[in-house]
Order: structure tokens, then C-alpha cells, then sequence
């Protein structure tokens, strides 16, 4: 994966806790479950930050017509190129920034449609995971796998760093998890274990 | 970079380089809960290493207002976040598991009893009355800070006894005349060192010129000279301080003259001297009863003052008793118990028909002079009757010598008696419950020091000591004590002491002691000082024992004319 800006799709409908879009392809890697997400909020230098939560694609009538035959490869091909039904992407909202500061708070308004969304750079990551407030707002989230989704982006944010910064973040993540879970032993060490994997 | 004609090249070719700047302390933690009566609650930071803390440890809160909260370590605790992961702790063997719990899912904890306050811009601390802040952090204490609560042992008056837990170098200096004040003790369970304890402490006292003292020396320790554990051979107070300072009495001549030691004089008393209170002392030990007891008096009033002799003398009519035997006013088998009970003096050749000496002048002879006089016991040091009924018997001739100068001096300074500060041993025997109030060591520790003597008590057993004496014990050096009776007792009298009780119960075996009381700003753990090394006896002034190898070198330099030993010569 590349440093710069990089599509993943446009916006199909939003809310400010979260939005879903949708593309037409799926590369390698984008989207990706766990990833971090930008949209442009409606002033300048405004920015949504998001969580990738869901990938689902949706089957349509040509495709269940082609799947009781053997379609040759070029269709197969036309197909997942030019699909009928756009990806949905599901997206959490987790922060939002001006231009200068970072919050870990929902944004005071979604994305429009048909607004881009683009996948964060490293550093973009590295500035946004400075700090673990967000990690709240994805655990309290309703219908969100959010252990797998925090695990996951935990995961994302060390790779984006230099290898000898990797460890030692994950541990200050650990260890703030283990004050915001401490009551919750057996999900706390689920949780740390998939920090690992 | 400074080239090589800068003035601070320059200062360091001279000088030499510079000393390392001293590490600024490392927190060990913040106050997240506590009061003033129970003490406070620290949470250690996820650095701090907890195996390298020890309750007894001072460690200074600093307060949000600038105060500084000196304190003492009083437990040390392990906690959870969640008490679940006791019955179900994680899967340490990950590295990375262990190194997210520690410090945030289970963490240590101390709890802390602050005891002086010391205020911004302040020299002096005072005693503290209220406790700092949320999240004040805590850190081990200074050198500096030591001194300041303790004093500097080069004043007049001050001893250094030994050094705080974990701050080698570090000297804890005892006020001295404070420590006289009031009567003092220093207790232990046997084998603890209090006697080599007690010995650095009268070394101190005599140093300083604070008291001078009376030491009833029951085992011959200190004196001339003693042992160690390994028989290795250690000074006494009189080889300590070889100009006079310290004069040596004994009971038993021939005792101390078979272990080498240098008496000064023998002391003998006369059973014409001995009166019915002094026989009272021994009580329990004779069992007398309390119509035998009664009975004393009575003998004495009866027979005058060679009553003690007429009673041992078997060919005696006693013809003076017949009348009251024929009255009934003494049975006849209550007289009969006493001369056989009495008869155990026969067996105590320090006592003599006829003794010509006083013994009581001759010591006060040297105390009233500022010497320090110990009384060897030699073998009657096995016989706890011989060791009461001598220290009872001199105690109360001198302490009653004191009454009468301090009162005629009537509040002067310039008539009063020297302070006087009398040392015993098995102090229990003499101050239990039962016999306290009767004899003159339980009057002299409830006097505290309204005619300038004080006790200076050794004991193993402070829960046989009067609990109403037990309190008036000013300053208590303390080694290892077990039983819960012991350690009740020891922190009697003393408010917020009971927070130590930890502390007490987990001291070293060995030169170890926790310091409380009259004499002490605040309690102290200490690594107590060495007494019998070179570098004590040096500090004392005395030249120790050289290496034998050296003195033979030194020897033959000297026979052969070397040119250095003719310049020191």
C-alpha cells in the first residue's frame, strides 16, 4: 500500500455516527475491515475520521443468473468490474479534525453524498492513534463488532509505525484498555490476544 | 563545545572534572486515598520496582501547597483493578500480557504514615495535622531531608546510631539529651543484639557528657570487655574510654580478675546495711508471703540493725522474740521460713558480716565526680536474687541521696546532682504489674526525671513490665519483637504508633531497630552502627587493635632504625 491519497469510494448516506459508501471495485487491501478512513467535512480543512467496519456485497440479477452456469472469465471479470450493485462499505465515525487538531468525538455533521472517502495515510494514522479517547466510542457502538474492529485498527495503527515504535504502542494500548475493561476480564484478555495475532 | 583555553577547561585541568550531578529523585507513586488517623494509600508507578521497598522506609508526599509530608513506609500492599483476576489472573507467560497488567490491572500499593510536616520556605518540621492532597507524589527520602528532621551529629549532644533503611551513608543522629530526658529502654527477643545496642548508647551517653551513668552489668558485658557471636573480642566502656571517664566495681574479685578485667573496686556489703525493704524486693523470688513480708519489719524493729546476721547466726537464742512468739505477735513458723529463706545469703559472699566499706558512698564518690560506674556481677550474675537484691539496694540508697540534694538545692542548677541515668537488665523482674508500684525503679519511672535520675531499661519481655511504667518510658529502641503481647506494650503510650506494628514485627534479626519516642522527631527504622569495628572505635577517639602482622612489621622497622619511624618517633 502506498502513502498517498488513495479512493475507497463515494458516499451512498451518512449520519454523524456513521456512514456507508459505496464502490465499484475492490482492491487489494481496499477496502479493509479495521482500516482508517477520511471524508471531507463541509467547511475547509475539515475532516471526518472513520473506522471501517462492514464490507458487504450484495448479490444481483445477472449474477444469479450466471451462477448455475459456467461463465468464461471475461465475463466473470465484467462482472466484478462493472457490477450493478455497487460494495457497501460501512463506516464508524471516531473523530473528526480542523486542519491543525484531532477529536475523538463524533463530528458535527456528516458527509454530503457522493463525497469521496479516502483511505488515511501513515501519518495521518500515526497522528490519530496518539491518543486512545476513540477507543470509547467504538466499544459503547451498537450493532458493531467492536472487539474485532478495535483489535483491527489497533493492528493497522502499529503497522503504520516503525517497526522499533510497534510494540511499546501497543502496550499503551493495551494498558488503556485495561482501564476502560477492567471490569470485564475474560473480554479484556480476548481482546489483548487479538492485539497479537 | 569549549576549546581547550576556556575558562572552564581551564578550572577542570585544575580542579579535575567536575563531580556527577546527583539523580534527581524518582517518584514512586501518588496518594490516591488515606486519612490522618489510618495513614495514606499510595499507587505505585508502573516503574517503581515493589521488591526494592520495605515498610520502616522514610519517603517524603510532596503536598500541592509546596509542604513536605515526611513519612514512614507501614505496609506494603499488591492490588487488582479487579478482584476477578486473583481467582483468574491472565496468561503471563506472553511478555506482552505481563508488561500491559503490570502497573495497570494489578499494581503495588503503600500505605504511608506521615508523621512531621515540613512547610515551604521552613526549617524546622513540626508535627503533622493534616494530610496532602490527591495525587500528591510521593519519593523516597533525601539525605538532606534525613538531616534536616534529625539534626546533624556533629552538634553538641548528638550520636549518630546508625542509618535509615536503604539510605547507606546516610546518619540518623540522636538527641542525646533528649534520650535522658525521660527514662529510656531498649527491647528485643533474646539474640537480637540488644546488648551491644545498649553499649553503643552508654557509649554515646558517655561520649557526650550528657548523664552519668550507673550500669548494673549482670552477664560482664560491659565493662572491660565482651565477645561477639563469633567469639570475636570487642572493647568495654572502660577500655572505650581509658582517662578515667569509666570506673569498673565488681561483685566477685576473683571473677572478673580470671576474665582480665581491670576493677577499680570491690564491693562488699555488709548484712548490717541490708533493711527489711531491700530483703521486700525479693519477694516473689523467696516467696515470702505477705505475712512473712510484715514479719521483716517487725525482725528489724525487734533486733536493730545486725537483724539479717542474728537470723543466719544458728547459735543466736534471738531471746528479744520470746515475747512475741509467747504473744503470738510472730509464729513461730513464720520465723522459721524467714531465717531459712534468708539463708540463700550465705551463698553470696559480696555480702559480709561486719563490711567495712560503704559501698553506696564509694559510688556515689564517682558519680558526684562525673564517672561512669559499672557493676560487674560476675558469677552472681546467674542468680537473679543476687542481681534484684543489689540493684534494689543501691538504687534506692542513691536515688534517695538525689531526692535529698536536689531538694536542698531547691531548683538551683548550680546544687543539683548530675544527671544520673541507671541501667538494668531483665527489667520485667523488677517492673511487673504485681511489684511495680513497690519498688524504687517503678517510683523512679514515674518521677520522670523531677530529681535527675532516669532508668535506661534492657528487656526481652516488655509485656511483663507495667503498663503504667511501660508508658512513662520516654524513648524505645526497639529490635525484633513477635509476641503481640510485647509489641502492644512497646507502642503503649505512643499515639499513631500502632500504624508501626507492621514495622516492628518484620525488622532484621540483627542490627536492626525502630527508634520511637521522647528522643526521636519521628519513628526510625535504622540499620543500626556496628559497635567494635576500627572505624567506631576511631570514631570514639580509641585506637583499635592492629593486624598482628602489622605491629610485627612495625616492630622490626623500628629495630632496624628506619628513617620514617626516627621522624615520627
Amino acid at each position: 500500500m502506498t502513502n498517498r491519497d488513495l479512493q475507497v469510494g463515494r458516499v451512498l448516506r451518512a449520519s454523524t455516527r456513521g456512514f456507508a459508501i459505496g464502490c465499484a471495485v475492490m482492491q487489494p487491501e481496499i477496502p479493509a475491515f479495521g482500516s482508517f478512513v477520511r471524508a471531507e467535512g463541509q467547511a475547509s480543512g475539515e475532516a471526518i475520521y472513520g473506522l471501517i467496519y462492514d464490507v458487504s456485497i450484495e448479490d444481483d440479477p445477472f449474477v444469479r443468473q450466471f451462477i448455475g452456469a459456467n461463465p468464461p472469465e471475461e465475463v466473470v471479470r465484467d462482472q466484478r468490474e462493472n457490477r450493478q450493485v455497487p460494495i457497501e462499505v460501512s463506516v464508524l465515525a471516531v473523530g473528526c479534525g480542523d486542519g491543525e487538531t484531532i477529536r475523538h468525538c463524533l463530528p458535527v455533521q456528516p458527509p454530503v453524498t457522493l463525497d469521496w472517502l479516502y483511505q488515511c495515510r501513515s501519518e495521518e494514522i500515526r497522528a490519530f492513534t496518539s491518543r486512545f479517547d476513540y477507543f470509547r466510542l467504538v466499544l459503547d457502538s451498537r450493532d458493531v463488532p467492536t472487539d474485532e474492529l478495535l483489535a483491527a485498527s489497533l493492528r493497522a495503527a502499529a503497522a503504520a509505525r516503525p517497526e522499533n515504535e510497534r510494540e511499546r504502542f501497543l502496550v499503551s494500548a493495551g494498558r488503556e484498555l485495561v482501564r476502560l475493561l477492567a471490569g470485564d476480564p475474560t473480554r479484556l484478555e480476548g481482546l489483548l490476544h487479538r492485539l497479537r495475532t | 563545545m569549549a576549546d581547550e583555553h576556556s575558562p572552564e577547561r581551564e578550572l577542570e585541568a585544575f580542579f579535575g572534572p567536575p563531580a556527577p550531578q546527583p539523580q534527581p529523585a524518582q517518584q514512586l507513586g501518588i496518594v490516591v486515598g488515606g486519612s490522618l488517623s489510618e495513614g495514606l494509600r499510595v499507587k505505585l508507578d508502573r516503574s517503581t520496582i515493589i521488591e526494592g521497598l520495605a515498610v520502616g522506609r522514610y519517603v517524603v508526599v510532596r503536598g500541592q501547597t509546596g509542604r513536605r509530608f515526611f513519612s514512614i513506609v507501614s505496609d506494603v500492599q499488591l492490588d487488582a483493578l479487579n478482584p476477578l483476576i486473583e481467582r483468574s489472573p491472565p496468561d503471563t507467560s506472553d511478555p506482552f500480557i505481563n508488561q500491559v497488567y503490570s502497573g495497570t490491572a494489578v499494581f503495588g500499593r503503600l500505605e504511608v504514615s506521615p508523621m512531621l510536616i515540613l512547610d515551604e520556605g521552613a526549617s524546622e518540621p513540626r508535627p503533622v495535622k493534616t494530610v496532602p492532597a490527591h495525587f500528591s507524589p510521593v519519593y523516597p527520602a533525601s539525605e538532606e531531608e534525613v538531616a534536616l528532621i534529625f539534626g546533624e551529629e556533629e552538634r553538641q549532644g548528638f550520636f549518630h546510631v546508625g542509618e535509615p533503611l536503604e539510605m547507606e551513608g546516610t546518619h540518623v543522629a540522636l538527641d542525646l539529651e533528649r534520650f535522658v530526658e525521660r527514662s529510656a529502654g531498649v527491647f528485643g527477643k533474646t539474640g537480637t543484639g540488644k546488648t551491644f545496642l545498649t553499649r553503643m548508647l552508654l557509649a554515646g551517653l558517655i561520649k557526650e557528657n550528657v548523664a552519668v551513668n550507673l550500669v548494673f552489668d549482670m552477664h560482664n558485658e560491659y565493662g572491660w570487655k565482651s565477645q561477639t557471636e563469633r567469639r570475636q573480642e570487642v572493647k568495654g566502656l572502660r577500655q572505650l574510654f581509658p582517662g578515667g571517664d569509666v570506673a569498673v566495681f565488681t561483685l566477685d574479685e576473683e571473677s572478673s580478675r580470671r576474665r582480665g578485667s581491670k576493677t577499680d573496686a570491690v564491693v562488699r556489703i555488709g548484712y548490717e546495711q541490708i533493711e527489711p525493704e531491700d530483703v521486700d524486693s525479693l519477694s516473689s523470688l523467696m516467696a515470702l508471703s505477705d505475712v512473712q513480708v510484715g514479719a521483716l519489719y517487725f525482725l528489724r524493729r525487734l533486733l536493730g540493725r545486725g537483724w539479717v546476721a542474728r537470723l543466719l547466726d544458728e547459735d543466736d537464742p534471738l531471746t528479744e522474740l520470746d515475747a512475741a512468739l509467747d504473744r503470738g505477735t510472730i509464729h513461730g513458723g513464720t520465723l522459721g521460713a524467714i531465717q531459712r529463706k534468708l539463708g540463700m545469703f550465705r551463698r553470696f559472699d559480696f555480702l559480709k558480716k561486719g563490711a567495712s566499706e560503704d559501698p553506696i558512698r564509694q559510688i556515689l564518690d564517682y558519680l558526684d565526680h562525673g564517672k561512669n560506674v559499672i557493676l560487674e556481677f560476675g558469677r552472681y550474675g546467674n542468680s537473679l536474687e543476687a542481681y534484684i537484691l543489689v540493684a534494689n539496694y543501691i538504687t534506692r540508697r542513691i536515688h534517695d541521696h538525689y531526692v535529698h540534694r536536689t531538694e536542698a538545692a531547691l531548683g538551683t542548677r548550680e546544687g543539683e546532682p548530675r544527671p544520673l541515668v541507671i541501667t538494668i537488665e531483665e527489667a520485667h523482674k523488677f517492673l511487673d504489674p504485681t511489684i511495680a508500684r513497690h519498688t524504687i525503679f517503678g517510683t523512679i519511672a514515674r518521677e520522670l526525671r523531677k530529681y535527675n535520675v532516669t532508668l535506661f531499661i534492657v528487656d526481652q519481655r516488655p509485656s511483663g513490665i507495667d503498663p503504667e511504667v511501660m508508658s512513662q518510658i520516654g524513648t524505645r529502641v526497639t529490635c525484633l519483637l513477635d509476641d503481640e503481647g510485647d509489641i502492644r506494650a512497646v507502642f503503649s503510650g505512643i499515639s499513631g504508633a500502632s500504624t508501626l506494628r507492621e514495622v516492628l514485627a518484620r525488622l532484621d534479626t540483627r542490627q536492626q531497630a525502630l527508634i520511637l519516642g521522647h528522643a526521636v522527631p519521628m519513628p526510625v527504622v535504622v540499620k543500626t552502627r556496628t559497635y567494635g569495628t576500627p572505624e567506631f572505635y576511631a570514631a570514639l577517639g580509641v585506637q583499635g587493635a592492629r593486624d598482628p602482622d602489622e605491629v610485627l612489621e612495625r616492630g622490626r622497622s623500628l629495630l632496624r632504625g628506619s628513617e620514617e619511624d626516627a621522624v615520627e618517633i
